[in-house]
């Protein structure tokens, strides 16, 4: 067997064993932490995949970014100083019958699509090209993110500094 | 890269890897000695003297030794196995931000395209290990040294990754070898050496913010919230004891030297000779690339002896109402720059 | 925006002046005594550890007397007449074994009080500073050069001439008492008893003293 092979197994072991301990788990913060394990699990996919950039990106902004987030939601709630926060399975019978779904669709695509197999080629700079796109085809879409993004930072700026006049007059 | 590095015989990707580790090792034996001398001549003690003879140079090894025999001590309630892992963590995302750092003109870890960006994504994974660890062992201090440290680290990107742009911006690449090419020669009035720092005022103030938002991700003083002694014990490593301790500590080096290495690069020529082609074979490149790098240490040992700490308001302050709305403005500056000269 | 440059100029310049006062200190020379190697010059008056020179003591509790925290313990014994103990270099006799003199210096405060009292100057410190002991009885010094074979001895021979003088002086009392008595008989005076009484303690006293 090839390294890359041995490695793609190893990742992928990794991520799907963190994900299942993450949903598993009872513990929220565990969850949390077993997240970041899958995630940079898929983030070494990505190396194995020559998508660089991308796998950088994963770990800059889902594991740098929003998993923090979590973390400090989690930490930051009244429960958040005590170890005992529990996980509770609430509608169990949608949600199964939800991802049971996914799951087959998901399936039902893999088995049915025409998977194309093409040769293993280096890209030399990933970068490059993804600049290109993003700045050329892919324009309208790149500055609809962005204004999506900018909305929601203004709507939060609105959000606190709404909630601190509130908190002022209250004093 | 990674398709090439496979093939290879694996002994010589091991010994390629661990490179910057013995640099990083032998780095923290010094930087940690350096560190306690530093602090002895400016409040004009002389620091350790004892151990190994000339100026107690041995100290740092003595200190290792030490740290070896200690107990493992893990609390209690702590979550045994995040309170296990979180130092580890933390040392192998500084460890491998190294690959892309071009030392000397002939050793990279890794000539990949991303460099800086895979750079500054790896960094990232430390806040978590610091909250891990915060968060495992059980204990409020941990737990606020760890909340601190998230938050001025995720804080602190922002303008760190603004400034590093503001250099992309003018070299045009991630790579931090192409990076370093770009700053040979000595063109600049005549004498100076091409380094972005000189080439024009905006990269000057590039490099001030960049340099007090290294000083908040490295958790030096002013900005040593997350471990102030004085109201958090130690903050995250409280709980922490011999080798895991040690462990800590040796991140907190790697990191401190990592982060003034790419500033090294980004602003200061990296491995480039300051005389130009003088002195500047592949062993000469990797002096003064340390050389620039360990000044850029020695400032922040400076600065840590001379300032106090700030308080988490004036942080954030400094941060988001200073620091970021400053490295976005010089961002637009020197992009517009680029485009007239 | 004026302002804010001007704050923001107050601020590096604070900075660089105070990392010019470090690096100043940084290139200073250094005050550190490196000490097992170099050591302080102790000023002549410095407080340190006491010595008691035990040939020149003459045991007239002095400095026992002084001490505010008791630390100085001090046992004597009186010659016997056969026995010449010499004299101190200061020229005083000296009348009293030591049987024991203890300074306990886990105690002492070194105040130097117990030195300036000292008639023949033979307690005084020394200029030692380095006498840390893992058990602090270590640190009861004992100054006194008898053998406790000699304290007995002593301590015997001087009873027993207590003893002797003890008759001696009953004997003189008795002597007193009868010629007393006879004067008595002689002078036969109305206030008898109470003149008794007066004139032997009388005697008694000035005994005392001689001896
Ligand atoms: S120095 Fe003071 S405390 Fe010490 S023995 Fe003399 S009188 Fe007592
Ligand atoms: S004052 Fe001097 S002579 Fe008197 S008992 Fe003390 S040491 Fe001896």
């Amino acid at each position: 067997m090839e390294l890359t092979t041995i490695l793609f197994y190893l990742f992928s072991l990794i991520t799907l064993g963190a994900a299942a301990f993450m949903v598993f788990s009872k513990n929220i913060v565990h969850s949390a932490f077993a997240l970041m394990f899958a995630l940079i699990g898929v983030a070494a996919l990505y190396v194995l995949l020559y998508a660089d950039f991308l796998a950088a990106t994963q770990l800059l902004v889902y594991v740098g970014g929003i998993l923090i987030l979590i973390l400090f939601g989690v930490m930051l709630t009244s429960l958040g100083y005590t170890f005992n926060f529990k996980t509770v399975t609430v509608n169990l019978a949608p949600a199964s019958l939800l991802s049971a779904t996914a799951a087959v669709l998901l399936i039902f695509a893999f088995v049915t699509t025409d998977w194309k197999i093409s040769e293993i080629a280096e890209p030399t700079d990933t970068v490059y090209d993804l600049g290109m796109l993003l700045m050329g085809d892919y324009i309208l879409p790149f500055i609809v993110a962005g204004v999506l993004l900018l909305i929601a930072i203004i709507g939060a700026i609105l959000m606190s500094t709404h909630l601190s006049a509130e908190n002022r007059e209250g004093v | 890269m990674t398709q090439n590095l496979l093939h290879i015989n694996p002994i010589a990707i091991l010994v390629h890897a661990a490179i910057p580790l013995v640099i990083i090792l032998v780095y923290a034996l010094v930087a940690i000695w350096a560190e306690r001398k530093v602090a002895g001549f400016i409040q004009d003690r002389l620091g350790p003297m004892r151990v190994g003879g000339w100026h107690g140079w041995a100290q740092s090894i003595a200190d290792l030794l030490k740290l070896i025999q200690k107990e493992d001590i893990i609390p209690n309630d702590a979550s045994r196995f995040l309170f296990k892992f979180a130092p580890f963590m933390m040392f192998a995302a500084s460890y491998a931000a190294f690959a892309v750092i071009p030392f000397s003109s002939s050793y990279i870890g890794s000539n990949i395209n991303i460099g800086v960006f895979y750079l500054l994504a790896v960094t990232s994974v430390l806040t978590l290990s610091i909250i891990m660890a915060g968060w495992a062992s059980n204990n409020k201090w941990s737990l606020l040294g760890g909340m601190r440290s998230a938050a001025q680290m995720v804080s602190y990107e922002v303008p760190t990754i603004a400034t590093v742009l503001t250099v992309i911006v003018v070299t045009g690449s991630l790579n931090l070898m192409t990076v370093t090419e770009m700053q040979s020669g000595n063109d600049i009035l005549g004498f100076l050496p091409n380094w972005f720092i000189f080439q024009n005022p905006f990269l000057l103030v590039a490099f001030v913010i960049f340099f007090i938002s290294i000083l908040a991700e490295s958790h030096r003083v002013p900005f040593d919230l997350p471990e102030s002694e004085s109201e958090l014990v130690a903050g995250y490593q409280t709980e922490y004891s011999g080798m895991r301790w040690a462990m800590f500590m040796l991140a907190e080096y790697a990191d401190m030297l990592l982060l003034s290495l790419l500033g090294a690069t980004l602003f200061f020529g990296g491995w480039n000779s300051p005389f130009g082609d003088f002195m500047s074979g592949p062993f000469w490149s990797f002096f003064w690339f340390m050389l620039k790098g360990l000044l850029l240490v020695f400032v922040m040992m400076w600065i840590r002896w001379t300032l106090p700490r700030y308080r988490v308001d004036q942080l954030m302050h400094i941060c988001w109402s200073i620091l970021i709305p400053l490295s976005f403005i010089n961002l637009v500056l020197v992009a517009l720059w680029e485009v007239i000269f | 925006m004026v302002e804010a440059i001007k704050s923001g100029w107050i601020t590096f310049k604070s900075i660089f002046i105070g990392m010019g006062v470090t690096i100043r200190h940084f290139f200073g020379p250094s005050v550190t005594l490196q000490y097992p190697d170099e050591r302080p010059v102790i000023p002549d008056k410095a407080r340190t550890k006491l010595y008691v020179n035990i040939d020149d003591c003459i045991g007239c509790h002095l400095c026992a007397r002084a001490c505010p925290v008791n630390c100085i313990y001090i046992d004597t014994v009186p010659a016997t007449s056969d026995v010449d103990l010499g004299k101190t270099s200061t020229g005083n006799p000296k009348r009293f074994w030591l049987t024991r003199f203890d300074i306990d210096m886990a105690k002492c405060m070194y105040c130097d009080l117990c030195v300036h009292p000292c008639p023949t100057n033979c307690i005084y410190m020394v200029p030692d500073y380095e006498y840390s002991e893992f058990d602090r009885t270590n640190l009861i010094y004992h100054f006194s050069n008898l053998e406790p074979a000699m304290v007995a001895e002593v301590k015997e021979k001087a009873e027993k001439e207590a003893a002797e003088k003890q008759k001696q002086r009953e004997e003189m009392m008795r002597k007193k008492a009868e010629e007393a008595k006879k004067k008595q008989m002689e002078a036969k005076k109305p206030p008898q008893q109470n003149t008794d009484g007066e004139t032997g303690t009388k005697s008694d006293k000035s005994d005392n003293g001689d001896s």
